[in-house]
């Protein structure tokens, strides 16, 4: 069941009907049938996994020792690779569960946190069910942690006029960006993308920014969705992204963006990793090499290696993801690495951090190096990333007539510049918005009726209709 | 909750009046160099072509304007289909009581093996109401439609180039002359052509399309409108690519069947092995376009009585 449909919708006034009309013992309940029917919707077949995952998680981490922490990762990993990597396995073409990488990482979250005793163990099984297969995070995340989830998900919510009407702006919001934003510039793409060798450089820059448009408006508008939906329910979910394209270095993006899964990942697999005695050996043996190098920056080497190649891994096994987890890994390396130098050079040159033009000039660094990335990413053969690359760097010509072909992937010479100008209006709207929300956080809070109004009328005449799958559903 | 409501309120009758302006005034915007509504205003004609972008790309219409005193108008859209043709030919019958001496309708081979939908959407914006229910109830008897196919049709459709009017079309209207393309395309050389990649050996009859061709023909001889089947030759890797062939045969058997009148690729002295003439497998450059032009022209003249221009 697509968030953004009819069924959905539907769905969501009688799950509120329900919820609000159930009194203080029975609305979590509701809740926990709301989510089951809605997991039922995609594959009912596959209800059974995660029921798997629920109760072996819960019933062995009850008493959360060494064995049992360890029989939980195997189980939960191996449905999570049996399913994910079944092609490249040679077993067979299996259709994932419905969030199985998301509720994998909360199942295995819990399960950390459960076995170095951060959190007590959950005694009530239908309560750490409800955790796991809480419905608005189950897709796509955010994924949720059980300290800050569990209280939520099992209080009583009284009905809340202004929880709804707050509710119902952030969906709108995320639909305006999923099929106003998203939706039409995700045309574009895909027909660059799927040809790259036969377009000019301009194009191809277009292309790959209008690929990061297409992935922040996309996953970002999920996110305002089930942020909205859970709202309307009484219950705050973790914020995913903080206007990651503000960022000034590569890091810092990966601290915006997609915040959840980054934090379990530097929870969970990092600090754990950077503190093992292996890899204080490896640092010891990387120190020899490099004598003048702090112990503490060669501590982050391997881990940040694992960690990339693991998050590169987890979108899929194609070569593609795997150079794009190399990549990332070898920029955050050079970061880590460089971060004291450059810093000291910084005061040689007398280089203001606070200037205007020297934080311009940091955001559009951090976005071409993630462009690179999101080339590698995208690419659907390696030799289209290398074709793609060798144009965007030989092929510099700006005229009237590359211009006019940058245009064409919108669709025939009629549509195109028609598109190409209310996609760049949007995109600049979208850009102010963001831009002033950045310089205060409370900016764009006031006049929301007029904002509703607005979008409403922009999403019924511009958004595109019939493609309502998100683009992280596929992980 | 007031607010909420006006809010929705507001919004929804904003939105119903852009929907209904667009379709029900959009075939009146005053657009210039093509589509039906510039084709209407110019008057009575010795020709009309109907067809798609290949008849957009390979007529020369200031060639073709000097052979008949200026009187000739090529209405043609993206992927324009059989079933479409049939409609835009009603449009311009109802909302025109000029003249048309000849109606060249394109023979297209693999326009038969179409699936009926909306290829361009500027066949949206030129259709009045009653034309767009009729392409609309055509992609719905041929099972083609869904309801974000139709939010599309009756909504989105359009709206980019309605928004944008004021400034899109002065830049529309320095590419066409009364419905041909003006640039001068140029060849991407014999390599590209003879590397480029198709294949079309999947395709299939789709009868709506075949009888789309019927259909046209009853109405021309209902209407007593001289009219004729024009096939505008392609590039010789397609020209002789088997199922192109087999449709070809097709197409001409269905006008045979109905004595229609049709000229032929074969009918015209062009030689569609020179690269030159192209700019991709079907549509022709400039060169090959003001070749093809000076042809067709030619063996127009020829065609018997009642498929040529009256006087």
């Amino acid at each position: 069941m697509s968030l953004i449909s009819f069924p959905f919708f539907i769905f969501m006034c009688c799950l509120l009907a329900a919820y609000y009309k159930a009194g203080e013992k029975h609305q979590w309940k509701i809740l926990l049938i709301g989510s089951a029917f809605f997991y039922l919707c995609s594959n009912p077949l596959y209800i059974i996994f995660i029921i798997i995952s629920i109760v072996s998680t819960w019933y062995l981490m009850r008493n959360p020792v060494r064995k049992n922490f360890m029989l939980t990762i195997a189980i939960n990993l191996g449905l999570l690779i049996i399913f994910k990597y079944s092609v490249n396995l040679g077993v067979h073409d299996l259709i994932a569960p419905l969030g199985i990488s998301f509720y994998t990482f909360m199942t295995l979250g819990y399960a950390h946190d459960c076995y170095d005793r951060k959190i007590k163990p959950s005694d009530n099984l239908w309560h750490y069910a409800l955790f796991i297969s809480y419905f608005p995070q189950l897709t796509q995340g955010p994924i949720g942690t059980y300290q800050d989830m569990q209280d939520q998900l099992t209080a009583y919510h009284p009905f809340d006029l202004q929880k709804i009407k707050t509710g119902a702006y952030r969906i709108i919001i995320g639909v305006f960006k999923k099929m106003v934003i998203a939706g039409r510039v995700a045309f574009y793409i895909d027909t660059v993308y799927s040809s790259p060798k036969g377009y000019g450089g301009l194009t191809l820059i277009v292309a790959t920014l209008f690929y990061l448009v297409e992935m922040y408006a996309d996953f970002s508008g999920y996110m305002d969705i089930v942020c909205g939906v859970s709202e309307m329910l009484g219950i705050r979910l973790k914020e995913n992204f903080r206007r990651p394209y503000f960022s000034k270095s590569i890091p810092e993006y990966w601290r915006r963006w997609h915040i959840s899964l980054n934090e379990w990942f530097n929870t969970h697999l990092f600090m754990p990793s950077v503190t093992t005695k292996w890899n204080k050996k490896v640092a010891n043996i990387l120190s020899r090499f490099f004598p003048k190098a702090k112990k503490g920056t060669l501590r982050l080497i391997v881990p940040t290696i694992i960690v990339w190649i693991i998050t590169g891994v987890w979108h899929g096994a194609q070569a593609s993801y795997l150079g794009w987890g190399i990549y990332f890994a070898f920029i955050m390396l050079v970061s880590f690495c460089t971060q004291s130098g450059v810093k000291k050079f910084n005061a040689k040159i007398h280089w203001n951090p606070e200037n205007i033009f020297v934080k311009i000039f940091q955001v559009v660094r951090t976005l071409v190096f993630l462009s690179f990335g999101e080339i590698i990413y995208r690419s659907e053969r390696f030799s289209d990333t290398i074709a793609i690359f060798k144009n965007i760097f030989t092929d510099t010509r700006i005229n009237g007539a590359e211009i006019a072909a940058a245009m064409t992937p919108f669709g025939n010479g009629n549509q195109a510049a028609a598109s190409m100008i209310i996609i760049v209006i949007l995109v600049t709207a979208q850009f102010i918005v963001e831009l002033m929300k950045e310089k205060d956080e409370k900016a764009f809070t006031g006049h929301r009726y007029i904002y509703a109004f607005a979008m409403l009328v922009v999403i019924a005449l511009f958004g595109v209709a019939g493609k309502s799958n998100f683009m992280y559903q596929a992980f | 909750m007031k607010k909420v409501i006006i809010t929705v309120l507001a919004a929804f009758i904003v939105i119903i009046s852009a929907v209904a302006f667009k379709n029900v005034y959009s075939c009146e915007m005053p657009i210039k160099n093509r589509g039906i509504r510039d084709a209407i205003s110019s008057g009575d004609l010795d020709v009309l072509f109907i067809g798609s972008s290949t008849f957009r790309a390979n007529v020369d219409m200031p060639m073709m304007d000097k052979a008949y005193d200026g009187r000739v108008y090529d209405i043609s859209y993206g992927g324009n289909q059989l079933v479409a043709t049939s409609i835009q030919y009603d449009e311009l019958k109802r909302r025109s009581d000029d003249r048309y001496g000849l109606i060249v309708f394109e023979l297209g081979p693999m326009m038969i093996t179409q699936k009926v939908a909306l290829s361009d959407s500027r066949v949206i914006w030129d259709l009045s109401w009653e034309g767009k229910k009729a392409l609309w109830q055509s992609m719905y008897e041929a099972g083609n439609t869904d309801l974000p196919m139709m939010y599309e049709y009756f909504v989105t459709s359009g709206m980019d180039d309605l928004i944008t009017f004021p400034v899109t079309e002065p830049f529309y209207g320095t590419r066409y002359y009364k419905g041909a393309k003006t640039g001068e395309t140029g060849s991407p050389g014999k390599e590209w052509l003879e590397g480029e990649e198709f294949d079309i050996s999947d395709k299939e009859l789709v009868q709506a399309q075949a009888d789309a061709v019927v259909d046209i023909i009853r109405k021309c001889r209902n209407d007593g409108q001289s009219f004729i089947f024009v096939e505008s030759p392609c590039y010789y890797r397609l020209q002789e690519d088997p199922t192109f062939r087999k449709y070809k045969e097709e197409f001409v058997r269905i006008l045979e069947e109905n004595d229609a009148p049709y000229i032929s690729a074969s009918d015209v002295d062009f030689d569609t092995h020179n690269a030159d003439y192209f700019e991709d497998m079907n549509h022709m450059s400039a060169e090959g376009r003001r070749a093809y032009t000076a042809e067709l022209i030619r063996v127009l003249e020829t065609q018997p009585e009642g498929q040529v221009p009256a006087d």
